[in-house]
């Protein structure tokens, strides 16, 4: 079985070309970033790789270098570079060090349904014979070039053809051929080709280096009496002399194989959207509306009709199993535990629907990179940068997804704090609670809701300033970003990753919250003894009571919320499904008081996300203490905020 | 006296770049975008707050930070 690497710019359509051949649903989007981890698929039999978009072969960001490693060291059997055909100059540039690999590649000129509409022609025989490589055509959109891009790859993998392009100026390419013939070459690790150890060793790239064993004092002496020679001709430092070098290559490759002609002038819908003083309004309404249509008014017309006819249902039901003479542990477990549980939670499915649909449309288009630009002033007040919005947005489908997406911020300490502070964005399962307590303490409070995600940014700025108030060694950081065209979001895509993420959901509510509701029911309709006690003699309410007290002085300090909040570690739905079975028809107002229901949902905003999210803080972290200080801190923030609004609250109602 | 910056030009402005004076990290990242000698720079458009700018290299649009444009010495005249 051979392995294939698609790589690439970032956003130049191979997760859209991966998804197309491999028949799997990498997440797709239009901004530089949206890949952030590899991903496996077959196709015709072949292993085949998606990575992250680079920019070159020079990492920054985290997901940057996982590309870099898995393209050196997975050894591919074919390099498919996917090319943004309406960005060639750029695309060639990584394509001069893609070469240099000395693996068979294949170049993919990929959204050819753009070309004609940007007015460029590329010449493909021309494209082929400058880098002795097999060119197809390509649109991964619109699934056009597919079946030839396939037969490239068969005939590839049987010939082995390897790739080789234009050279650099002579005097660097003196100093290369001296370095390849030269006898220490041979410390170099043989898995590498010999022109771009020498290159890497020129550079004196750090992730190089780190792979050589120690070089040679000889070597050393030629390789620094070379760097002097290039930087006395060049009259520039050694890296960018070779970046120079690739470019000119790109550019005169450029020149030879693409015709441009003027593009129609269209209207920019860019010039209302980032507007300079419409930007920032624009971005508050389009996500104010992302919330109302999907919780408000889906939720609103949806939540109150699958409420009604669940407990028809049941009730029913009920009527049924007791007739046909089932045994009441069975049909009080089915309809008490199961039917409540994943009922209080599948009510939600519809707004979600909505709500992941809108999303995907969001970051389909190309405005993410937009809200990016527009926010990155007003983020770095907070230690942040434009490029933490993006896991914001994500943050309000899902932490998880979100919190991997941070791997896009190059700086460490940024990226860390964005890490700390995407959980309080809350996450489409905390809607329901929020939907929950709402609708029971505050139905006339219609601007509650939004509230919650008014309250996370506040968390989020505290966080940014405390964090800026402690932090000694403030760095400047650079911020680049592109900027994508904007993009009609397709109907299929559009389809197929709402339904992606809404199965999940569904699946979440089938596993891990059904699983939940039987456990609770049993624990909170038995005693020790294995007994039929009432709830509040259960082994729940035991267990519950355990650790009620810690909750007492932020306002509920009762076992059933207790014992919710800790189910909610598994997932935050279950924290609804939960209280439902644990409450045992009795309405919830029964278990709050209005200051205390308030506390409970701020504490849940707040408090540290569900055992999903906190694993991928833990992956993106690496480092255990600072995974645990950030839960501290979650937590701590959480109680604070609950025990002040409780206290106040109080004095209030 | 001073070169002019891209940072220094006007929107729908351009400037052909001359050096890039930037600490070693963001100048590799800068020139990895594409800013190399004598590409031609246009400024597209400036943020809200009038900064990041957007700017237009080599028929693609990215943003940067004031910061960052300052580091991209532009050619006189």
């Amino acid at each position: 079985m051979a392995t294939i690497c698609l790589i690439g710019n970032p956003n130049c359509g191979k997760s859209t070309l991966f998804n197309k051949v491999t028949d799997m649903v990498a997440h797709v989007g239009n901004w530089a970033g949206v890949t952030v981890e590899e991903k496996y698929g077959d196709w015709n039999g072949n292993q085949t790789l998606d990575l992250p978009g680079i920019y070159s072969l020079s990492p920054y960001s985290p997901e940057e270098k996982l590309s870099r490693r898995f393209i050196l060291d997975s050894e591919p059997d074919l390099i498919i570079d996917v090319i943004d055909a309406t960005n060639l100059e750029r695309s060639l540039y990584l394509t001069t060090q893609l070469v240099e690999l000395g693996r068979p590649m294949i170049l993919a000129l990929n959204m050819q349904d753009l070309l004609e509409k940007e007015g460029i022609k590329i010449d493909l025989e021309q494209l082929s014979k400058m880098f002795h490589t097999r060119v197809v055509n390509i649109s991964a959109s619109k699934g056009t070039g597919i079946e030839e891009l396939s037969r490239a790859v068969n005939k590839t993998l049987a010939d082995k053809k390897i790739p080789s392009c234009s050279l650099f100026a002579p005097p660097l390419e003196k100093i290369i051929t001296q370095l390849i013939a030269d006898d220490f070459m041979h410390v170099a690790p043989k898995a590498y080709p010999r022109r771009w150890c020498a290159i890497k060793l020129l550079e004196e790239d750090e992730l190089f280096l780190e792979r050589m064993p120690p070089i040679p004092e000889k070597l050393q002496k030629s390789l620094a009496d070379s760097r002097e020679k290039l930087i006395k001709v060049f009259d520039d430092d050694i890296d960018a002399i070779i970046i120079d070098q690739r470019y000119h290559v790109a550019e005169d490759i450029t020149k030879i194989c693409e015709f441009k002609t003027e593009p129609p002038q269209k209207f920019k819908i860019d010039t209302i959207l980032t507007n300079r003083f419409l930007a920032i309004p624009i971005f508050i309404m389009v996500m104010a509306s992302v919330f109302y249509v999907s919780i408000s008014l889906i939720g609103g017309l949806t939540i109150p009709l699958i409420d009604s006819s669940i407990t028809s249902i049941s009730a029913q039901l009920h009527i049924f199993l007791d007739s046909v003479g089932v045994i009441p542990f069975l049909s009080n477990m089915l309809i008490d535990g199961i039917i409540s549980g994943v009922s209080a939670v599948l009510t939600f499915v519809p707004q979600l629907f909505i709500l992941f649909t809108l999303l995907s449309i969001l970051e389909d288009c190309g405005y993410m990179s937009r809200i990016a630009f527009i926010m990155d002033r007003a983020m770095r007040d907070l230690g942040l940068s434009g490029k933490s919005i993006i896991p914001l947005v994500i943050g309000t489908g899902c932490t998880v997804p979100a919190i991997m997406s941070t791997r896009t911020i190059e700086h460490p300490k940024m990226r860390k704090l964005t890490i700390l502070v995407t959980p309080f964005i809350p996450c489409g399962a905390k809607l329901p609670i929020f939907s929950l307590i709402i609708g029971s303490f505050f139905q006339n409070a219609w601007y509650l809701a939004p509230m919650m995600y008014f309250f996370g940014i506040l968390a989020i700025a505290i966080t940014g300033i405390i964090s800026q108030l402690l932090d000694r060694h403030k760095e400047s950081n650079a911020f680049i970003l592109e900027l994508p065209r904007y993009q009609m979001p397709t109907l299929r895509n559009t389809w197929v990753q709402t339904m992606d993420r809404t199965k999940g959901f569904i699946l979440k509510a089938g596993t891990t919250i059904l699983l939940a509701s039987i456990v609770i029911w049993f624990l909170s309709n038995y005693n020790f003894t294995l007994k039929e006690a009432l709830p509040t003699n259960s082994m729940l309410a035991f267990l519950g009571r355990l650790i009620a007290p810690i909750f007492k002085p932020i306002g509920f300090g009762t076992w059933q919320a207790s014992v919710a909040l800790l189910t909610g570690i598994a997932a935050k739905e279950s924290i609804v499904s939960t209280l439902s079975v644990a409450l045992q028809g009795a309405a919830i107002t029964t278990l709050f008081t209005k200051a205390g229901s308030f506390s409970f949902i701020l504490f849940v905003l707040l408090s540290s996300p569900c055992i999903a999210a906190l694993s991928a803080m833990a992956t993106e972290y690496k480092d255990k203490k600072l995974f645990i200080g950030a839960i501290a801190y979650q937590v701590g923030l959480a109680y604070l905020a609950s025990f002040i609004s409780y206290r106040i609250l109080l004095g209030v109602f | 006296m001073n070169n002019k910056t891209v940072e220094q030009l006007n929107i729908g402005e351009s400037g052909i770049i001359n050096s890039i004076q930037a600490p070693k990290e963001i100048k590799r990242r800068l020139m990895d975008m594409g800013f190399t000698k004598g590409i031609t720079v246009n400024v597209v458009k400036k943020a809200p707050m009038g900064d990041p700018i957007e700017v237009c290299i080599r028929g693609y649009n990215l943003c940067i930070r004031k910061e960052q444009a300052s580091n991209l010495e532009i050619r006189n005249n």
